[in-house]
């Protein structure tokens, strides 16, 4: 290993396996059988797939993909968590990775108890963790509260100060996990603005992020993954672009029940823009445009498209229902209008559906046959944005303003 | 704000993370590493001791509680309802003498043995050395113990029994009952994670065990045949030595204390490696 390298990922492969519980067949025996590894069925899958990458001391950066393309995995190996089942990993120097905010706090115990707790579970000794002590608690505002359980703090003053924690760390490698989307948007602003001085000041930066703009901003280089492997490694301008452009019609995982029908495509447009975007922000004027091939007639149906979060919820579904259509053999296409994109910046999976009024099964079911990553636009506080209008009405003088 | 470069001087140490392995070549490396998170396993240990207590009326005394109670039971059983030797001293401080270590083991496998499990929030999210989880609650274990101790030593001064310079076994005895100890608490914590099964069959096995070990009875009340397999039993060497030169001022029993020895010997580093392979994945199952 060279040394300017501070992080050495060589050949690097993860493989999952998930036990099916049902196929080893149920009771003692098959429990018995699962327990010795013999007779259960497994599915395999690699999360990630011989990866290599250096990166060099003082360097910044930053990975993006799509949900499941790895990330996370590489991460978790980076950091020790869990260890790689091929390849090797060589890091130099002391390592700290925030996965979350305020790890291991306990919620009996004070603020003061927990930042012995949490910063020692992050690799500090006691010593260093009394000489940064003040400069914790200031960081994140809360010296009145800092002998009081944690349990009865804000959720706010529980981020700050999990935060300010990890914030005063001194590792060689920093590796950071979305974490900057926690708390209100002023504190956001101190932990990007923290990162960047720990950049400036020399310490090697691997963040992983949704945030595309905050990739941006702290990342000089960005590894793009997909489906396990990395497919773009070079500058983050250029990283986000084909990351941007790679979002493309992904068809590998139907559930529908009828061959007559499929759905081919699923793209997004900014209004009066003739080329399809996979990246919109928050308030955009957009056109979604559904494509099909129908090889016979199908009488009346409907169509969703669902726009799932991160965390697999369900947040939002465009769908025809109400109204049903008509869908004669051939080639279409389905329009939806969105005046005003009221979903929140996020990176979402969209499932595609088509259902006949006959029978309740849908006949075609896309499950993540593409993404969309909602940018930071109107200024949103809470769950989603809500499109509105907005004037001052004087009771006085009868004139308004309008926005 | 601490100066960054303060990391940067001298030579930075490599850390190779490869493929789960049963690696005896690695054990300094591990060692080195646990020692690195040194802090960490007292603070841990600190904190289940302060939490266990910190909203607890009674504080402190509950590490009493439990052997005391015990003791009063057991005595009200085997001396008052039926006679059982206690190789001529009171039956009460005979058969606290073992129920002191009996519970540093029991007490202290049973919360090790989950100690895994119960932080699968942390195993998923930090890396630390993981047998720090179990060892931390082996430590808060020997904690009870030196408290509990100090009821031990009122019940021989109330007994007038005055220990001689055997009393200095005790240091090897217990160490080799926290070797015990701790092998079984790696080993059975890291099962844990794949089978629940172990925790659940815990509070079992060790009552079997408790009464399969000369606590409640001496080993001199063992016929003769049986006290070869008895010997077998780690803890049997612990608790019959630990009463032997606390309270009868007598020289260990050899042959006992060198099968624990033996016993800790081979266990140890086996289960060591064996949860340091098994910490490799952890956090993909538990």
């Amino acid at each position: 290993m060279d040394a300017n390298v501070d992080l050495a990922v060589n050949k690097v492969s993860k493989r999952y396996r998930i036990a099916h519980e049902q196929a080893a067949g149920g009771g003692l025996a098959g429990r018995l059988r699962q327990m010795f590894g013999g007779g259960a069925k497994q599915e395999e899958f690699w999360a990630v797939r011989e990866v290599s990458f250096n990166v060099h001391s003082g360097e910044s950066v930053g990975i993006i993909g799509h949900n499941g393309a790895g990330k996370s995995t590489i991460l978790k190996m980076l950091s020790g968590i869990t260890t790689p089942t091929e390849g090797s990993i060589q890091v130099r120097g002391r390592l700290t990775a925030l996965l979350e905010v305020g790890s291991g706090f306990h919620p009996e115990l004070t603020g003061r108890e927990n930042i012995f707790l949490s910063g020692s579970i992050l690799g500090m000794r006691r010593r260093e963790i009394h000489s940064k002590l003040d400069g914790i608690i200031d960081f994140a505002g809360v010296r009145d509260f800092i002998d009081v359980p944690v349990k009865r703090y804000s959720s706010g003053m529980y981020v700050r100060l999990g935060f300010s924690i990890a914030a005063h760390l001194h590792p060689d490698v920093l590796l950071l996990d979305e974490v900057l989307a926690v708390g209100d948007m002023a504190f956001q602003q101190k932990c990007q603005q923290r990162i960047l001085e720990l950049r400036d000041q020399g310490m090697t930066v691997v963040f992983i992020s949704h945030d595309l703009q905050a990739v941006e901003r702290v990342c000089t280089r960005t590894l793009v993954f997909d489906h396990g492997r990395i497919v773009f490694d070079g500058n983050t301008r250029d990283a986000i672009t084909h990351y941007n452009s790679s979002g493309r019609f992904n068809a590998s995982d139907r559930k529908g029940v009828s061959d007559k029908v499929r759905i081919q495509s699923v793209e997004f447009f900014e209004e009066g823009q003739p080329q399809p975007v996979n990246h919109l922000c928050t308030g955009d004027a957009v056109r979604a445009r559904l494509g099909f091939q129908c090889d016979e007639a199908l009488g009346r149906v409907f169509a969703e498209l669902y726009f799932v979060g991160p965390d697999g919820q369900l947040q939002c579904t465009l769908s025809t229902r109400e109204k049903l259509f008509d869908l004669p053999a051939g080639r279409h296409h389905l329009e939806f209008v969105l005046p005003q994109l009221a979903l929140r910046p996020d990176l979402y999976r969209l499932d595609a559906v088509v259902t006949s009024e006959r029978s309740p099964d849908p006949l075609e079911w896309l499950v993540g046959c593409a993404s969309l990553q909602v940018n930071p636009g109107r200024y949103l506080s809470g769950v989603f944005f809500h499109p509105n209008q907005w004037s001052v009405i004087s009771a006085d003088a009868p004139v308004s303003f309008r926005r | 704000m601490s100066d960054p470069s303060q990391n940067k001087s001298g030579p930075k140490r490599v850390r190779t993370i490869g493929p789960a392995s049963f690696a005896p070549g690695q054990v300094g490396n591990y060692l080195s590493r646990l020692f690195e998170y040194g802090d960490l396993l007292l603070t841990l240990t600190h904190h289940r001791i302060r939490v266990r207590y910190k909203q607890s009326a009674l504080g402190l005394a509950w590490a009493l509680l439990q052997p005391l109670s015990l003791m009063l039971i057991y005595t009200v059983i085997f001396s008052v309802v039926t006679r059982i030797p206690s190789d001529g001293t009171p039956y009460a401080v005979f058969v606290y003498a073992a129920l002191l270590p009996w519970t540093l083991f029991s007490t202290g496998l049973t919360s090790a043995v989950g100690g895994l499990v119960s932080h699968t929030h942390l195993i998923t999210k930090v890396y630390f050395p993981r047998e720090i989880l179990p060892l931390s609650y082996v430590l808060a274990a020997i904690f009870d113990f030196l408290t509990a101790s100090l009821v031990l030593a009122a019940m021989m001064a109330y007994y007038g029994i005055v220990p001689s310079v055997h009393i200095f076994w005790t240091i090897p005895i217990l160490g080799l009952g926290v070797c015990v100890l701790t092998s079984l608490s790696l080993m059975l914590s890291a099962m844990q994670v794949w089978v629940r099964d172990i925790g659940i069959a815990m509070p079992l096995v060790l009552q079997l065990w408790m009464f399969a070990t000369p606590v409640v009875y001496p080993l001199s009340a063992v016929p003769q045949w049986l006290r070869g397999y008895y010997i077998l039993n780690p803890m049997t060497g612990v608790i019959e030595n630990f009463r032997r030169v606390v309270l009868q001022n007598t020289a260990p029993d050899m042959p006992s204390l060198l099968a624990s020895a033996l016993f800790s010997v081979l266990m140890l580093p086996v289960a060591y490696l064996y949860f340091k392979q098994r910490e490799a994945t952890m956090a993909d199952v538990i």
